[in-house]
């Protein structure tokens, strides 16, 4: 179960955007929400989600959401359309299926652009060029020595790179994809 | 020197765009493209620094940044090569290592006394009489420097990146253009990688086949098509410094490193020239034949003075021909040998009327009389045995470019585990042993002709190609053949003078004799002999001494060469600044929701592992007022503090309560829902671990705090325990999911009524270490009633978004109470008043429960929990320390964390934690001291600052509130 909030969440990064030819947009207070146990892909399912056939996948799903496998028993429904509007406090849960709560762990960034992955090469070890790290593939890895995942997927027509990381890490992330780049301004 | 520019000399110039720096203080003038090496050779000057041992003048050698010759200093940097550095106006370029000045560096008299100065002299002295280094340090320090680190400089912006490919060709010479051409048309990705800012290699400055015209077309076709292709990355002015497993190879481009990860690796690195060995080799203006080629068609900067080749294979007949194409005066051709590969040579020769000496060598250079260059050459016959014979002439000359042969850039091979073998018959080298997805192809596989290099590079490719499993097609083709018969190493390039100075390694100024001694003196291993004469220690890694000294050593042990073998080489290939390897500076820093809050209300902040935390808040200047004035807050009225770094642990499922018993010391699976217990972690060896506190949300929900340093490592030993239990639970680590608040003080309670608290906070309904969930401020909280700092307090977990509001909200409403932030300080103060302890900064990873006392927080019911078994045995040993609380006087001297504890003389405990308490008006602290000294009452000895012994009573604790009363209130 979720608490329905009146509250205007607050992103430690402000919700701004950072445009250029790469361009960082903060998608921290957008809706998220997630379930892990043996019985979380059947609770989706039973919720009419489409789910990735493998781990470290996103695939798109009902209502311009995408549901992202991080193992064969934990997902995250990412909508980038709407604000949060409500979050788990994680009480209720079954004992096959634990709500989550990237909704407050993590902060959301999006990085939007044609360079994006050389930027991140300087951030990342991972290969995150188009031709290796296709559409829909997530990487749980570390960028500039903090822990991320990272994902390629289309929003509204744009080729993007999305890149959860703990809130708490959120403006030194930003910080250190800003100093990433300025040299393809 | 004279400047030349037009289609084949001075090819990367640009004449009418010119360039001013300084060298030494003085104006240089250059062009657009030069090196300050080239710019300096263009206006005569050839002394650019001095050698290392002998303080010699020196000057370039190769042209390329292969010898330690061209070592320069800018107030940015020391060490750099000058015929690597661009120049650039304003640039202020001085030489290093010298005493006065380059020209009359008074360091020079050690060349008069070398002869006190043996091989491995320094074993041998300095440290006798006993001392005596401590007088010889500085001197040897200032005479061995190699420049200057400027330590005010600010540090260059250096960053790394990572990169892939399918096929990683180091070196765009023709065997690399060629394979890289050949690996991308099949469809493969492709990262070339050229040290030198364009690409061609040899193809940019040799004529091969003598027909400069051919090579540079060749070269600009293949060089156009690389540079339009889009499978080919290429990295120019680019070194691949080292070779690492699994084809990763660091690139150093600039102020970036670049790691590579390639799928596989074709080395077309060619080979090294080098030198002959005779009296003076070192002078400036005697060069290698590839320097020559480099500076006239690179540079276009063509000798005025005569120039004399030294030649020890057709190559150098090239070099003669083409310096005498740019306009340089080419005196004679001495040749070492008595027969060529290609005998219409010396019809060229004799065709363009230069003077050719036929089996003859160079026995001695000398110096101009008032310069430090090369003036004159002594031509000597050479013997059938290749010893030197009768003088025939001495040349008038300022230039001598010299080719005893090459030796592959072998290094990257070898550090991948290659073998570099060495055929005595035909004095070539060959490389094998190469590991999976290594290739090699032109002069690092011995290949030299133009033709023959392509065709190697193209097999390479090939290779390459098969091992991607990507077929050979029409655009592959088959292999080609490649067979070489061509001798380019002459096989005894030495020419040894009674009064020596004939350098086999121009780093180290080691001659002949020092060789051959090292070896008479029983080092016969090449590593050892290595290790005794630094010989190939020096900047240019043994790019030119080791064949030579390997062929001395050879000779002095009667050994061939292969038998004898080369020195081992490790990376880097090239010095590489210890900045790069450093590259951006990435200080992840851990900041809370409420971070800019604190800022705006004047804290200054203090690093707490990765967190920033707010340690007071106030004006530095008042520092220890604005702490006191927080604690009195607090124990007078209401305090908040933002604790969110603490961290969080869900634990969820059926048998979350069994594992809460057996990881933690005390007994869970009783603890009442909507009550909170101290929790305390043991590791296996029976070492208090950590600490928090375990608030029961439901029969199968646990919410554990954790030290802010300790979760992570907490997190993952539950994870490890969990594994190898199988228990049915889900662990999340949510300490960025919550963060929390501590609102604390006698007015606390009035402060969270006031903003809408959906709970009855009374002490009836709420009592000490309950827990409830409510709704403050219409914000969802997981609420405890904790005591760190001794006082009535609650501490309000939310979901971290949304805990900005609900400070503001406090903040304001707690105005009418006089609600005021307090930061760490003050906690600490605040909590050691009440005698309570911090895990990591009164603990060690030594500590046991007893030490601290936390028995009454071990469950002696349970049949298990991790560390029990060790605390049980732990347990039955006398103590061998205890901590205790102490006070003193408060003007006694302070004790801080870490002085020493004395009895009897001998140290026996530490200071943990140590305060001055405006509460209590006297220094209270936490010490480990003898367990016969524990009994409150006893005085114990700490010794403070400047060995102030400080006698300290041992106390009971808490030191304040002794009876619990407020925190319960």
């Amino acid at each position: 179960m979720s608490v329905h909030l009146d509250h205007i969440f607050e992103s430690p990064l402000r919700g701004l955007s950072h445009e250029g030819d790469i361009s960082i947009h903060d998608l921290t207070n957008r809706h998220r929400w997630g379930l892990r146990g043996q019985g979380a892909a059947e609770a989706l399912r039973i919720q009419g989600w489409d789910l990735p056939e493998q781990p470290n996948r996103l695939v798109a799903s009902i209502n311009q959401s995408f549901v992202m496998a991080l193992s064969q028993r934990e997902f995250w429904v990412l909508d980038p359309h709407n604000d949060a509007a409500d979050l788990a406090m994680g009480n209720d849960f079954t004992t096959d299926a634990y709500p989550l709560f990237c909704q407050s762990s993590h902060a959301w960034l999006v990085l939007k652009g044609s360079e994006t992955s050389a930027l991140m090469a300087k951030l990342c070890s991972v290969d995150l060029r188009p031709d290796a790290f296709n559409l829909g593939d997530v990487a749980q890895t570390q960028m500039a020595l903090i822990n991320c995942i990272v994902v390629r997927h289309d929003l509204a027509g744009d080729d993007v790179f999305s890149i959860f990381v703990d809130q708490s890490y959120a403006e030194y992330a930003l910080e250190a994809l800003l100093d990433a780049r300025q040299e393809f301004l | 020197m004279k400047r030349v520019k037009n289609a084949h000399f001075g090819q990367w110039i640009d004449p009418s765009q010119t360039i001013q720096f300084t060298f030494e203080g003085g104006l240089v003038q250059g062009v657009e493209g030069d090196t300050v090496a080239s710019a300096l050779l263009a206006n005569g000057q050839w002394v650019q620094s001095r050698s290392f041992k002998y303080h010699r003048p020196r000057g370039p050698l190769t042209l390329c940044g292969y010898d330690a010759n061209t070592l320069v200093q800018t107030p940015v940097a020391p060490n750099l090569l000058a015929d690597r550095l661009p120049a650039e106006d304003h640039l202020a370029v001085t030489a290093q290592n010298y005493t006065g000045s380059l020209h009359f560096d008074l360091s020079r008299l050690l060349d008069w006394f070398g002869r006190f100065l043996p091989v491995g002299f320094y074993y041998k002295a300095f440290f006798k009489p006993r001392g005596i280094w401590a007088w010889w340090e500085p001197i040897v320090r200032k005479t061995a420097g190699l420049g200057i680190s400027n330590l005010s400089v600010k540090a260059p912006y250096n960053d790394k990146t990572y990169a892939f490919a399918d096929v990683a060709v180091i070196g765009a010479g023709p065997a690399g253009l060629n394979a890289a051409l050949l690996a991308a048309n099949a469809g493969a990705q492709v990262t070339l990688v050229e040290q030198e800012p364009r690409l061609g290699g040899s193809m940019n400055y040799h004529a091969f086949e003598g027909n400069y015209e051919t090579t540079k077309s060749a070269r600009d076709a293949l060089v156009a098509a690389i540079e339009a292709h889009e499978n080919i990355d290429v990295l120019c002015s680019s070194t691949c410094n080292a070779w690492f497993g699994d084809h990763y190879l660091p690139i150093i481009q600039k102020s970036r490193l670049i790691k590579l990860r390639a799928k596989q690796t074709i080395l077309t690195t060619g080979s090294s020239e080098q030198h002959v060995v005779f009296r003076n080799n070192d002078l400036p203006g005697v060069v290698m034949c590839s320097a020559l080629d480099r500076l006239m068609r690179l540079y276009g900067v063509v000798p005025s003075a005569p120039v004399v080749v030294l030649a020890g294979n057709d190559l150098a007949y090239r070099t003669a021909f083409s310096s005498q194409d740019g306009g340089a005066n080419v005196a004679a051709i001495v040749d070492l040998r008595t027969t060529y590969n290609d005998p219409a040579l010396s019809d060229e020769a004799k065709r363009r009327g230069i003077a050719l000496f036929q089996g003859c060598g160079i026995y001695e250079a000398t110096q101009g009389l008032f310069s430090h260059g090369l003036s004159q050459v002594d031509v000597h016959k050479l013997d059938e045995r290749g010893e030197v014979a009768e003088k025939l002439v001495s040349i008038d000359c300022g230039l001598l470019a010299m080719s005893a042969g090459f030796m592959p850039s072998y290094q990257l091979a070898c550090q991948a585990g290659a073998v570099l073998s060495y055929d005595d018959s035909t004095s070539q080298f060959q490389l094998s042993n190469l590991p999976q997805g290594m290739h090699l192809a032109g002069s690092v596989n011995s290949v030299f002709s133009l033709d023959l290099v392509e065709a190697d590079g193209r097999n390479a490719a090939r290779q390459a190609l098969s091992n991607l499993g990507i077929a050979p097609d029409s655009e592959t083709g088959s292999a080609e053949d490649v067979n070489f018969t061509e001798q380019v190493n002459h096989p005894w390039p030495f020419l040894k003078h009674p009064k020596g100075r004939e350098f086999v390694d121009f780093d180290e100024d080691l001659q002949i004799k020092d060789i051959i001694n090292a070896a008479r003196m029983g080092y016969r291993d090449i590593q050892l002999v290595k290790r005794f004469s630094t010989v190939g220690m020096g900047p240019s890694q043994g790019r030119h001494s080791a064949l030579p000294t390997a062929r001395l050593v050879a000779k002095t042990t009667d050994r061939t060469v292969h038998e004898t073998g080369v020195t081992t080489a490790r990376p880097p290939l090239m010095p590489e600044p210890l900045g790069l390897l450093a590259g951006r500076r990435f200080h992840p820093l851990r900041r809370t929701p409420l971070h800019h809050r604190h800022i705006g209300l004047g804290a200054q902040m203090t690093p707490a592992g990765s967190w920033q935390r707010p340690a007071y808040y106030g004006d530095p200047v008042q520092r220890t007022a604005c702490i006191q004035a927080e604690v009195r807050a607090v124990r007078q009225g209401v305090g908040i503090i933002d604790v969110s770094t603490l961290g969080g642990i869900e634990l969820r499922g059926s048998d979350a309560p069994e594992f809460m018993n057996r990881l933690y010391t005390f007994g869970f699976v009783k603890q009442p829902i909507g009550k909170t217990r101290y929790a305390v972690l043991t590791n296996e060896q029976g070492v208090v671990a950590d600490d928090g506190v375990a608030a029961r949300l439901g029969e199968y929900h646990y919410y554990v705090t954790a030290t802010s340093s300790g979760v992570d490592r907490v997190y993952r030993d539950m994870l490890r325990w969990n594994a190898q239990w199988r228990l049915d639970l889900d662990i999340a680590n949510v300490t960025s999911a919550f963060s929390a608040i501590n609102v604390a003080g006698p007015l606390s309670r009035q402060v969270i009524e006031s903003v809408d608290c959906s709970v009855d906070l009374s002490a009836q309904h709420f009592p000490y270490l309950a827990y409830q969930e409510a709704s403050v401020a219409g914000i969802p909280a997981r609420m405890m009633r904790v005591g760190f700092v001794g006082e009535l307090g609650y501490e309000l977990h939310v979901p971290s978004p949304l805990m900005g509001e609900l400070w503001d909200r406090l903040l304001t409403s707690g105005k009418a109470h006089g609600i005021r932030p307090f930061g760490v300080e003050a906690q600490r103060l605040l909590r050691l008043e009440k005698g309570h302890i911090i895990i990591g900064q009164d603990t060690d990873g030594m500590t046991q429960p007893d030490e601290v006392s936390l028995r009454w927080a071990i469950s002696s019911k349970k049949p298990f929990f991790v560390g029990s078994k060790s605390v049980d045995i732990l347990s039955k040993s006398p103590l061998e320390r205890q901590l205790v609380g102490f006070e003193l006087g408060a003007t006694s001297p302070q004790p801080k964390e870490g002085h020493l504890v004395i009895r009897n003389g001998h140290i026996v405990g530490s200071v943990t934690s140590c305060e001055y308490s405006p509460t209590l008006n006297k220094i209270i602290g936490l010490a480990y001291v003898h367990p016969e000294d524990a009994v409150p009452g006893t005085t114990v000895v700490i010794r403070t600052d400047d060995a102030v012994h400080a006698h300290a009573r041992v106390v009971k604790t808490p030191f304040y509130d002794p009876d619990n009363l407020r925190q319960a209130l």
